[in-house]
């Protein structure tokens, strides 16, 4: 169970004053849940979600894991960048290990860990090609693969498919489904689509501007596993034109994609 | 991206513009216009004769044991503190002023100074090679450090990865392409000051050579000697580029990796 309590954020600006980015955040994550974060450009989900990972430290409030207050990044917790982030110089199955290894293992031992997660993102025959080789969703692919391999209870996700194509990620949606199901690990899922929130999450945190605040959480009543025809289904466009309507309410921000 | 058959017509410029550039020597040196410009037939046959006797190749042992000796620490301890320098501000404003001022001082200057320090000898041409090279290292280091995507070091540091592993596994890859530069620029370096520095002694090595075949007037073997050199410094770089196309295969052609700093 992850408690977030009263999460404030403040930025120094560059006038000598503070910006205060984030204020008291509550909302709490149940174990193995799938829980999304939407919000408009700027409202703080980057920050909230580095501050779950323990690469931002918030300025008022706290995080609790399983009763742990979060100091830093931990062993339970793994990330995936909306950018990848993948290593230039190394080999797709180096990059798959990169977290094993920094977690003790050798280079040797952790590429052969990595084996079976590269094998499931579907990428095995890849093992040896560089980053620069692979398309955007096989290199994101690599990221979850990488992400997975370390065994975390908690998958921090920003906006992973957001630099992906509509047919791309979509289908990187239907195999994240396919692989949360299998893994059984906690997500929080940053991203800027409602389809995409509505079709993966269990809870939709919907957030506030100026400062990032809970605007409110929504549930998410389709039933599981989610298919092709869930994007069909009247509750499933219910909720995308709900967020849309709350969200288009907050700032008419150009970014946000309308619903199809 | 240049095409092969680019390529190809480069290589024929290049080898017409040399054919050029030697038939004009021959001719001027038929002329026999200056004692300086022996024609380019009787240098060419003067290299066989020098580059296998015994004076050419005592020198050349004494040069290479100079570079031998001072290169490999200079690069290893330049590379050290250039990594020092890219990711510390506290080391980068240290050392910046001392970098910068040996980087634009014209390095011939210094050598009289070296010389009262260390002595007419080895100690001397030593000194020499490392204040050629080991700056100039030190800068494309410090750059290359400074290339380093902030977002890898993020992604490291969200599995975990304390300052000691992101140094290793993250910060000195993304600085190799650069480091390599530095070391490449370094090692033409070396052989110009081991040149430079033997010339002053003008006893030892293929410097204190040239001085003497000079002195003597000997021009058809002091250009072999001279051409020997040029072409040393060709090859010694070229096995450096060899070195990192292996080293470092995700980067597609290292000789495009721009030095930050070429030096004076
Ligand atoms: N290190 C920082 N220093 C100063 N301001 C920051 C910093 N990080 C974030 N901010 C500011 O905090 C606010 C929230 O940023 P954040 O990146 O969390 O938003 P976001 O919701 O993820 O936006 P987007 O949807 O565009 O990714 C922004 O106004 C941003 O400019
Ligand atoms: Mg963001």
């Amino acid at each position: 169970m992850i408690e977030i309590e009263g999460i404030g954020r403040r930025f120094n600006t560059r006038d000598g004053g503070s910006f205060e980015a984030l204020k008291d955040v509550s909302f709490s994550v149940k174990d193995k849940e799938f829980f999304s974060i939407i919000g408009p450009s700027g409202c703080g989900k980057t920050t909230l979600l580095k501050m779950v990972a323990g690469l931002v430290k918030p300025t008022a409030g706290r995080i609790d894991i399983d009763g742990q207050t979060v100091i830093g990044p931990g062993e339970d917790r793994a990330m995936v960048f909306q950018q990848f982030v993948l290593l230039p110089w190394a080999d797709i199955l180096t990059n798959v290990g990169f977290g094993l290894e920094l977690r003790g293992m050798s280079r040797k031992e952790s590429r052969e860990a990595a084996k079976p997660y590269l094998e499931q993102v579907g990428l095995t025959r890849f093992a040896e090609h560089y980053p620069h080789e692979l398309s955007g969703g096989m290199q994101q692919r690599v990221g979850l693969a990488r992400a997975l391999a370390v065994g975390p209870d908690i998958l921090l996700m920003d906006e992973p498919f957001g630099a992906l194509d509509a047919q791309t990620r979509q289908l990187m949606q239907e195999d994240l489904m396919r692989l949360w199901e299998v893994e059984q690990t906690t997500v929080i899922f940053v991203t800027h689509s409602m389809d995409e929130a509505a079709y993966l999450s269990d809870r939709v945190l919907v957030m506030d501007t100026h400062p990032g605040r809970v605007r409110e959480i929504l549930d998410v009543p389709l039933p599981r596993p989610r298919e092709e025809s869930t994007r069909r289904s009247p509750v499933f466009n219910e909720l995308t034109s709900h967020m849309w309507h709350e969200l288009r309410g907050m700032m008419g921000d150009p970014t946000l994609p309308a619903p199809e | 991206m240049r095409s092969m058959s680019a390529k190809n017509r480069n290589r024929v410029l290049s080898i017409i513009g040399l054919a050029v550039g030697l038939a004009i020597w021959e001719v001027i040196g038929r002329l026999e216009l200056s004692p300086a410009f022996p024609p380019v037939t009787a240098v060419i046959g003067a290299i066989t004769e020098v580059w296998t006797s015994a004076r050419f190749l005592d020198a050349l042992r004494e040069s290479l044991i100079s570079i031998a000796i001072a290169l490999p620490p200079s690069l290893i301890f330049g590379i050290g503190v250039g990594l020092l320098v890219g990711r510390y501000r506290p080391v980068e404003w240290a050392l910046d002023p001392l970098i910068n001022t040996f980087l634009s001082l014209p390095l011939v200057a210094l050598i009289p100074v070296l010389f009262l320090i260390f002595g007419l000898g080895r100690g001397s041409i030593l000194a020499t090679i490392v204040i050629y090279t080991f700056f100039i290292v030190v800068v494309n280091t410090a750059a290359g450090v400074r290339t380093t995507d902030p977002q890898i070091v993020e992604m490291a540091t969200s599995f975990g990865a304390g300052e000691q592993q992101v140094m290793r596994r993250v910060v000195l890859p993304s600085a190799l392409p650069l480091m390599y530069a530095g070391v490449r620029i370094a090692t033409g370096r070396a052989i110009r000051a081991v040149i430079i520095a033997e010339q002053v002694i003008g006893l030892i090595g293929l410097g204190g050579l040239v001085q003497r075949l000079g002195g003597a007037f000997a021009v058809e073997q002091l250009y072999a000697v001279i051409l020997f050199i040029g072409l040393f410094g060709l090859v010694s770089m070229e096995a450096v580029t060899a070195v990192e196309r292996r080293a470092l295969p995700w980067v597609i052609a290292p000789e495009d990796t721009e030095p930050a700093f070429q030096g004076a």
